[in-house]
């Protein structure tokens, strides 16, 4: 009978279709969303000023790695606390290839990439008798030692004084850096969206929610929980190679706990287990900090007690606001349409 | 090596070792009796230490009342900071209390440390010494009056609190709270003044490392980063929550500290205890004295 229909030009292409819709589906951009990235990815034609647009790459920049974060603090609920080790990680294999063997940062990119989600996997599969806390705090001592052992080896990465790491490109222009984070950027997006959105998502937060009842449900806490490090710290360390080419110089404080923070509040601002608050808040907190340069140090205060605050009162986000304003909107356009 | 350079070696880590054992105490009793596995730890060590320097240094009082004055002093900033931040939360959701609560204090670590930037700036502020002199204790080996005299107040803290935990009528009723919080609230123990109490009694210990330590570290914002991840070296070797075993693993950590000094040079020691740390956790996840990882910690 299937096979049938499927024989027919207009029901193979209504299946066509609806198979774009459901891969559509899974995606789950809404109009706004999609709008959203559109602009910000055509943006740099219209945006000549080079200042304004180094600001959207180091946003984007953020945002990813708000993403990779967001991917195992939202849905296998342990905050990966080593996380900027392994951002450091991507950029010091990339870097030292690139000083050391001339290899090209392009390469370097997919180098980078499978090293730290190599060392995410050790990871994984090292915080996996652990659980909550404990795990979080076994990635941050394996974070704390990686960035001991970079520190310490000044013969091959010349310790706290740091590397000159060649770039991308030899001109400057920051359109053409634009155009290499802004498809990571989407990729990542893309790539998790469909992840989290499948059976594999549904798995993480069952682990997340509570062990015992996932893996009696079937879930192989193993492979999942393994697969959800891997994933993240390969996303981190393919930001660390660009992070690394972008800005030139790389030190070891760049695997400090303190970048994990900065990330952290990000991704928490956004809103904890949504993916694209980590993009929503990264181009509304980096712009506005920018902005606040004068205040200083105040600044930062102003920025935890946000952070707090969120975490206390508001755990949905700015996601969560989004979404009540757009609930807000569509009770009204529902009573207004009834009313007429 | 001959016998009496590794009893210095011993004798060092031991003095190291005190005062982690005293950071490492205060974290252990917050985590277990109120599940709040603190990151800001090392903000009141720099609250003490900074409270230690106005005291000392500016106001010239004697060493001793002033680092009575930084116990105090953190003690009521680690009060403020339970009830206007801890609070809430509790009240809010106990739902995955344990990771949201560990969050929380990383956003509390960020404020205070940016508060004493804007107010005091980036200098390093520290005193050379409170008292001047050595003491030496084998042959080969002087240490400082200052480190003997903070190595007497850790070791006498440690005591006070020991006795004050096992003898008095409130230290009962702080563990009675960290066994069984319901139990104890049947028993008609104020939950909320323990709470009060106990994470100001952590708080003040770290403002005590703070305040003894101060002729060696200084006090600047991001002073108490070190010393924190130090003391968490601790509790995670010996488990966490495990308020006897703190004292046993800051020794532990301290003399493994100076032989990896000793033995491998500057910088390594974060690697070695780093390295020989996660094998602990590997194969025995609940730490050296730990009970079994289960129950509310794991949320």
């Amino acid at each position: 009978m299937i096979k049938l229909i499927g024989r027919s030009p207009t029901a193979l292409n209504i299946r066509w279709i609806s198979k774009v819709q459901s891969t559509w589906k899974l995606l789950g951009i809404s109009p706004l969303g999609l709008t959203m990235l559109f602009i910000i990815g055509i943006a740099p034609l219209f945006i000549k000023n080079e200042y304004i647009l180094r600001l959207m790459v180091v946003s984007l920049m953020f945002a990813t790695q708000a993403m990779a974060f967001d991917l195992t603090i939202g849905f296998i609920n342990v905050v990966n606390f080593g996380f900027a080790a392994f951002i450091g990680l991507g950029a010091y294999t990339s870097a030292l290839l690139a000083i050391n063997l001339g290899v090209s940062p392009w390469i370097g990119l997919i180098l980078g990439m499978l090293v730290a989600g190599f060392v995410g996997f050790l990871l994984g599969i090292l915080t996996l008798r652990l659980r909550g806390i404990y795990a979080a705090i076994m990635a941050w001592f394996v974070g704390l030692a990686l960035m001991s052992l970079v520190t310490v080896n000044v013969d091959i990465t010349r310790g706290p004084l740091g590397l000159v790491v060649p770039l991308f490109f030899d001109s400057a222009g920051q359109i053409r850096y634009f155009y290499i984070i802004f498809p990571i950027m989407l990729g990542t997006l893309i790539v998790l969206r469909l992840l989290t959105r499948s059976h594999i998502g549904l798995a993480f937060r069952a682990l997340g929610g509570n062990i015992d009842a996932a893996r009696a449900s079937g879930i192989n806490p193993v492979k999942y929980l393994v697969m959800n490090w891997t994933i993240a710290c390969s996303i981190a360390g393919l930001v660390g190679v660009f992070y690394a080419h972008f800005f030139g110089i790389l030190t070891p404080a760049v695997m400090h706990t303190k970048s994990t923070v900065e990330i952290l509040a990000i991704a928490y601002i956004g809103g904890r287990g949504t993916l694209w608050g980590g993009l929503l808040s990264s181009f509304l907190v980096i712009p506005i900090f920018e902005y606040l340069r004068d205040l200083l140090a105040y600044r930062w205060i102003i920025y935890g007690l946000f952070l707090i605050i969120t975490m206390v009162f508001y755990p949905g986000g700015l996601v969560g606001v989004v979404h009540l304003i757009g609930n807000l909107i569509k009770r009204l356009y529902t009573r207004l349409t009834k009313k007429s | 090596m001959q016998l009496t350079g590794l009893l210095d070696l011993v004798i060092i880590g031991l003095f190291r070792g005190g005062l982690y054992a005293l950071m490492a105490l205060g974290l252990a009793l917050v985590f277990g009796v109120m599940n709040i596995a603190q990151f800001a730890h090392g903000e009141f060590f720099m609250v003490g230490a900074y409270a230690a320097f106005f005291m000392a240094a500016v106001l010239g009082v004697h060493p001793v009342l002033a680092w009575v004055v930084a116990l105090i002093c953190s003690f009521a900033v680690g009060v403020l900071v339970e009830r206007t931040v801890f609070l809430p939360l509790r009240l809010r959701s106990r739902e995955g209390w344990v990771m949201n609560a560990f969050l929380l204090t990383v956003g509390v670590s960020f404020v205070i440390q940016n508060i004493a930037l804007a107010w005091l700036g980036p200098t390093y502020r520290g005193i050379t010494e409170y008292w001047k002199g050595n003491i030496s204790i084998t042959s080969g080996l002087n240490v400082s009056a200052d480190r003997m005299a903070s190595f007497i107040a850790v070791i006498i803290t440690i005591v006070a609190l020991w006795l004050f935990l096992q003898k008095t009528r409130i230290g009962r009723a702080i563990r009675a709270v960290a066994q069984d919080e319901r139990g104890a609230t049947l028993m008609g123990i104020n939950l909320s003044r323990i709470h009060i109490l106990t994470f100001g009694l952590s708080t003040a210990l770290a403002g005590l490392a703070g305040a003894v330590l101060l002729p060696m570290t200084q006090a600047y914002p991001t002073v108490g980063f070190k010393p924190m991840v130090l003391s968490w070296y601790v509790v995670m070797l010996v488990g966490m929550g495990s308020i006897s075993g703190a004292v046993v693993g800051g020794f532990i950590i301290g003399i493994l500290e100076s032989f990896s000094y000793y033995f491998m040079g500057g910088g390594w020691q974060d690697v070695i205890v780093l390295s020989i740390l996660i094998l602990i956790l590997l194969f025995k996840p609940s730490g050296l004295f730990g009970a079994e990882v289960k129950g509310i910690w794991e949320r």
